[in-house]
């Protein structure tokens, strides 16, 4: 019946992650626990002529050390750097749940993993090889690794989902509308289970370039509400969780990692880099009321904070916006600080750090938050974390074009 | 087998997923589990290893697709048509 699907809750049974500071999310939470830095010097591919000099890279990641046991797909080793991002985190997440996949209904379960802009380094490779090296054809599987799909559908095979199975595309945001969407069709009844999340690897030279001709990456870091800020710094990797309804989880006794309690989105509709207060604020109260809370309920806020000069002094204004006073009390910070800014993905890692945060009663700090910038005058956990008792967390995603969308993690259902 | 096929049959074996040393000339694709995103990277590789182009369309039957010799004749046959065009050249 239609009134016992609209109730149905939606849980977190599992979390995976790849991030340059730590590719399982226990490598990543000590790391942001500790305050570590994931930029670095870029390499790889030669810079040429690059101005902008660091990225949060991950690197000496051993693609086929970790997909190796991959039974159902063949060939995901062969994928794009993107895919194999996803696979990784996928499939830690859907150890994590403990879930046996695929499900003895396969229809019942989703995979929703979105990218950004998907095989973009095996585009630039292809695109050399014809216009500059004049090879008489592009590797075969050229077309395969480009697709945005790619990652969605390579996790999807080898877990055996039949159910939806699709990328989001929505620049920063993307991770965020996919467990939105997931978590939407849970609550529905559409299926039972979802993998969603987001995954992004883009860090090339062509990249590189057409994100310097937009002037909005730092030299020097990832500074977010610091003074000192001075643009983003680009980061690469994958956030995947695996959602289930409340009552699958509990028949099967799954441990439940937290309850995806409310998701707002909204878009700003008016400029393609320059944000509304208006967008994420209705966003972010969206989700508030999704979930059935007040502004006071959340205790920590994961920031978009993505160190650009707009971004910062909007979001502080939104966040006053929706909070109220409550705003200068709440914990808020960017862990794009440390894991640099992985474009579609950071919705999904940021979720899994909201998560752990609520878990481990530990909020991460916003590191390189030496002095405040101007206008942005809340409490951003500067410099280190600190212990706090987390029952609701917030992860805000606000993407390039005015596309926000935000989610609200509370504790198991009781 | 001469030179040709013992490069196309090193070709197929890297793209096997369990190699096997009793390919000959009559053994089936089918029998060696190459699958059609298989056969495009060995299309790939046969061109790139003879300088040739094979005209191949994964959404056809291609008999000369359907045994090993096959494919060494298909093979034969287009560096011979290359060479009477460069010569005619």
């Amino acid at each position: 019946m239609a009134s016992d699907k609209a109730a149905r809750r939606v849980v977190v049974t599992g979390m995976g992650v790849v991030t340059p500071i730590g590719t399982t999310v226990d490598e990543f939470w000590q790391a942001c626990k500790e305050g570590k830095s994931g930029v670095s010097e870029l390499g790889g591919f030669p810079l040429e002529d690059l101005k902008i000099l660091i990225a949060a890279q991950i690197k000496n990641f051993d693609h086929k050390a970790r997909l190796k046991h991959f039974k159902r797909d063949r060939i995901i080793t062969l994928a794009d750097r993107y895919s194999w991002f996803a696979g990784v985190a996928a499939d830690e997440a859907v150890k994590m749940s403990g879930l046996e996949m695929p499900l003895a209904d396969p229809y019942r379960s989703a995979c929703i993993i979105g990218s950004g802009a998907g095989g973009l380094v095996t585009f630039e490779t292809a695109y050399r090889d014809l216009f500059i090296l004049n090879k008489r054809a592009t590797h075969p599987l050229t077309l395969l690794r480009i697709i945005g799909s790619s990652a969605a559908a390579h996790v999807g095979i080898e877990f055996g989902v039949k159910g939806p199975t699709f990328a989001t595309c929505s620049a920063c945001s993307t991770a965020t509308h996919a467990i939105g969407i997931a978590r939407d069709y849970i609550r529905d009844g559409v299926v039972d289970v979802a993998i969603a999340g987001a995954s992004e690897s883009v860090i090339n030279y062509g990249t590189m370039k057409a994100w310097q001709a937009l002037h909005v990456l730092s030299p020097e870091g990832c500074f977010p509400f610091a003074k000192k800020r001075n643009g983003t710094v680009l980061g690469e990797g994958a956030g995947i969780l695996v959602l289930e309804s409340y009552e699958h989880a509990k028949a099967r006794g799954a441990t439940i990692l937290a309850e995806l309690r409310g998701y707002g989105m909204a878009s700003d509709s008016q400029d393609m880099v320059k944000p509304t207060v208006e967008g994420p604020s209705v966003a972010m109260q969206d989700a508030l009321e999704d979930a059935g809370l007040k502004p006071e309920d959340i205790q920590y806020l994961n920031a978009h904070g993505t160190a650009t000069a707009d971004n910062d002094i909007n979001e502080t204004k939104a966040i006053k916006n929706v909070f109220k006073d409550y705003a200068y009390k709440l914990a808020i910070s960017s862990t794009k600080s440390m894991h640099g800014h992985p474009l579609g993905a950071g919705g999904g890692i940021e979720a899994v750090a909201c998560i752990k945060a609520m878990q481990d009663g530990f909020v991460p700090p916003t590191i390189g938050l030496d002095e405040p910038g101007e206008g942005c005058d809340l409490d951003y956990i500067p410099n280190e974390g600190r212990k706090l008792d987390v029952t609701y967390a917030m992860s805000n995603s606000f993407a390039f074009g005015g596309l926000n969308a935000v989610l609200v993690f509370g504790p198991p259902p009781a | 087998m001469d030179e040709v096929a013992t490069k196309i049959i090193d070709i197929l074996k890297k793209h096997m997923k369990e190699p096997r040393d009793d390919i000959s000339l009559d053994t089936a694709l089918t029998d060696l589990k190459i699958e059609s995103l298989d056969l495009a990277m060995i299309v790939f590789d046969i061109e790139d290893g003879f300088g040739i182009e094979i005209p191949y369309n994964a959404n056809e039957e291609v008999e000369a697709f359907k045994t090993v010799g096959s494919v060494v004749d298909r093979v034969k046959s287009l560096i011979a048509a290359k060479a009477g065009s460069a010569a005619k050249a």
